[in-house]
């Protein structure tokens, strides 16, 4: 596996944060709200993390894979694809679509 | 990799005795020299220095390690290739070496703080917005949105007064 990039895998996040503390970088932004669900049998609603928005800004990032390894949820992956190379500071910016893991779009 | 490594914490007083006492022992290769920071270990703001030593033929190698509070006697009299590092140990964590030379390898002259030490606060982390200070009813500049109760995340390695609120 090749460490050229790092992917999101969204489903598996809870917005607990941890990569973006972690990050020495400090290139990882991420927003989040709760929302309350009801189960059915349980006394009162849980409250559940919704992801809004991830970003890692890849003109910060030196790849040094601690977001991954902290991740408790293997929500973060390395993965084979690159970030694109550009001009544009903005087009570094890569969101939830972007940084879905190779091979799932 | 060398086949045996061993360890050796001496005071800073016996630092040059017991490098040239490894040199005659026949530890004659010359790796490395660098700092390691203390702070908080033992209460005071103490640096290590760690010299790493080996034989010609690398089967044997030898680490020696000393705290330091400011300065070290130099060894470049009895290794002279080991100044580069001893000048990389000033400029980075600010470790004098009596009778070596001080001259910064990458920074300007007294251009502050050494900047491998933890008790140097890095100025950009103060002024830049901290992405971990969001929670998920916390946005990033400090908003909250919802009825977040919890205590606001700190930037780690910025000290509480530095910040502004």
């Amino acid at each position: 596996m090749k460490h050229s990039f790092i992917a999101l895998i969204e489903d598996k996040c809870t917005s607990c944060m941890l990569c973006v503390r972690e990050c020495p970088a400090w290139c990882i932004h991420l927003d989040s709200h709760t929302v309350d669900v009801t189960e059915e049998g349980a006394r009162r609603p849980r409250k559940v993390n919704v992801l809004d928005s991830f970003e890692i800004d890849y003109s910060l990032c030196m790849y040094c894979g601690v977001c991954i390894d902290v991740c408790p949820f293997d929500a973060l992956a390395w993965d084979e694809h690159r970030a694109l190379v550009t001009n544009n500071r903005e087009d570094m910016l890569l969101g939830i679509e972007e940084l879905g893991p190779s091979g799932s779009s | 990799m060398p086949r045996s490594s061993t360890w050796e914490k001496v005071e800073p007083a016996d630092w040059r005795s017991t490098i040239e006492e490894l040199r005659e022992k026949g530890f004659i290769f010359f790796d490395f020299l660098t700092g390691v920071d203390q702070e908080n270990v033992d209460g005071n703001n103490a640096c290590e220095v760690v010299a790493h030593l080996a034989t010609k033929d690398l089967s044997n190698s030898h680490f020696v390690t000393t705290q330091v509070l400011d300065e070290l006697p130099s060894i470049t009299d009895l290794i002279p290739a080991a100044q580069w590092y001893e000048r990389e140990c000033t400029e980075m964590f600010g470790v004098k070496f009596i009778g070596g030379s001080a001259k910064p390898l990458l920074r300007h002259e007294n251009l502050g703080r050494p900047p491998l030490r933890k008790s140097t606060v890095l100025a950009a982390r103060v002024l830049t917005p901290w992405p971990g200070a969001a929670e998920p009813e916390i946005k990033e500049d400090g908003r909250k949105v919802g009825n977040a109760s919890r205590r606001r995340q700190r930037p780690p390695g910025v000290p509480d007064n530095w910040l502004q609120t």
